[in-house]
């Protein structure tokens, strides 16, 4: 049998504790991934809420990028790779036939890793996205371009020079600006795949921060190395083991009181 | 859960921290051990001598307490427990309070011992006599099984301890009435009566803090808050998960 726990009644106060009152954004079941014929993600099943933070933690390996990649279909881009079960965005079949990727990566947009800023200005950075929605009116674009530096947290400190190159700023910077860049075109869900493991610790309680903001209006997914981050940033998180969800319910449950051992052995350190 | 997966952290430090932990908490329980054994017999034999002891090692127990907070914070600072480490942390803390607490309150009845010797009464003249003993030993015995809970991670006798504690309660009423007539009808000193009613209440004040300990011990190893849930749930969930 699967150690699967889905949001097991932790009575904590004598109340189970469930996604009862959350709102659906994504849907994933009996999820399956193999690359060629190495199987990567094994039955995953879970529900993604709205308006929440929910964090992907677990041992390189164990499949929790992979699984974030599969929510904008960031994996079709390999070859070898072959995917069964159902995914769902507000509903929508993210792996129907009649989907069209592009339009799917400007609802789920992306932040990853290593800030990959354009070799542009910091103003054509993030009016890049809408650019190619074909919006050009410049009163649009000025507006959108604000809020969404606004947003991450980065206007105050790039007002005055929007049109110097983005690579100049510092690496905090850029990835903020990455963020902004992918929230300027109002996505319903972004995805972060490890976004602050090449940043300082300022830098990195930053985009915390932001991330906690930005819930107000996005779904956020993260994957992240850094165990105490999940534990700072998310509303839920989910502990990947070898291509399986093992235990995923609401992140306090799970730092204090994981239900299977193999949760625990990983979040304390200890040999499993 | 066993008390080797706290040894059993990648961490060598982390596991020599936590074994430290379990071994100041045993270390301050002991001292608190040795004070209410201490406190039984300086009222049985009326030892003032033995009383004082008790005072003294008091602020031995207070720097325990302190010792424990800090490597409990310097856990928390730099080694970010979570699960069981965590909890074991939280509860360190809180056992430390209750243990520091159980020492102020055995020192009231070596007070007595000492107060009764200078008012030149026997203590077992008093009223309530019996049951200060009765109570105080009981607490001792409470301690005992709490520590060696802790020690093996084990609840078996969790439910022993929480039924001791109603006791202690139902005993002090009948020992305070006993006092109350003592202030009507004795010819005893009311300063004598009135240091009688302290130790009484202080002496079950041990036994609330055994019951508190019972419960951090519970949540250390079940994950599971039991304080301010009624004794008849508690007892049904400690036979769930004793089965």
């Amino acid at each position: 049998m699967s150690e699967q726990n889905i949001n097991v009644a932790l009575d904590r106060d004598h109340r189970s504790l469930s996604l009862e009152n959350e709102k659906v954004a994504m849907e994933v079941k009996d999820w399956n991934l193999y690359y060629g014929s190495k199987q990567a993600l094994k039955g995953i099943n879970m529900i993604v809420p709205e308006n929440r933070v929910t964090a992907f933690i677990g041992p390189s390996g164990c499949g929790k990028s992979t699984l974030l990649r599969c929510f904008n279909r960031m994996n079709d881009l390999i070859d070898i790779v072959r995917v069964e079960g159902q995914m769902t965005l507000h509903g929508d079949d993210v792996y129907a036939k009649e989907m069209n990727v592009a339009s799917l990566r400007r609802r789920v947009g992306m932040v990853f890793q290593k800030p990959n800023p354009f070799p542009k200005s910091i103003y054509e950075n993030v009016a890049y996205g809408l650019r190619l929605q074909g919006i050009s009116d410049k009163n649009v674009l000025d507006e959108t371009v604000e809020w969404a530096l606004k947003g991450a947290g980065l206007w105050d400190e790039v007002k005055d020079r929007l049109n110097e190159n983005a690579l100049g700023m510092s690496g905090g910077q850029q990835q903020r600006l990455c963020i902004a860049r992918a929230i300027a075109i109002k996505p319903e869900v972004l995805l972060l795949d490890e976004p602050t493991s090449a940043l300082d610790p300022i830098s990195t309680l930053a985009i915390e921060e932001l991330i906690f903001e930005l819930k107000k209006e996005f779904t956020i997914l993260i994957v992240t190395h850094n165990m105490q981050q999940a534990a700072r940033v998310s509303d839920y998180t989910a502990f990947m083991y070898m291509g399986e969800l093992i235990e995923y319910t609401d992140t306090d449950s799970l730092f204090t009181n994981p239900q299977v051992k193999r949760t625990e052995d990983y979040i304390t350190g200890r040999y499993g | 859960m066993e008390r080797t997966e706290f040894k059993s952290h990648i961490s060598e430090q982390l596991n020599r921290n936590l074994e430290d932990l379990f071994n100041q908490v045993l270390e301050m329980g002991g001292l608190i051990e040795r004070q209410l054994e201490n406190a039984v017999t300086a009222v049985q034999n009326a030892d003032v001598k033995l009383a004082k002891q008790v005072l003294k090692l008091d602020k031995v127990i207070n720097n325990e307490e302190l010792e424990i907070d800090r490597l409990c914070a310097r856990v928390l600072a730099r080694q970010q427990p979570t699960a069981s480490d965590l909890r074991l942390i939280i509860i360190a803390i809180r056992i430390a309070v209750d243990l520091e607490r159980m020492g102020d309150e055995v020192v009231k009845t070596a007070k007595l011992v000492i107060k009764m010797d200078e008012e030149g009464v026997a203590c077992h003249t008093l009223p309530g006599f019996s049951s200060l003993l009765e109570i105080t030993t009981c607490a001792n015995s409470m301690l005992k099984k709490v520590l060696n809970a802790f020690a093996r991670l084990d609840l078996s006798e969790v439910m022993d301890v929480m039924d001791d504690e109603e006791r202690m309660d139902e005993t002090l009423k009948s020992a305070l009435a006993e006092v109350t007539e003592g202030f009507k009808t004795s010819d005893l000193p009311p300063e004598c009566l009135l240091e009688m009613v302290y130790s009484l209440k202080a002496s079950e004040r041990v036994t609330d803090h055994a019951a508190n300990i019972a419960e951090s011990i519970v949540y250390l190893v079940k994950g599971q808050e039991v304080r301010n849930i009624d004794p008849e749930k508690l007892a049904e969930y400690l036979q769930s998960v004793t089965e």
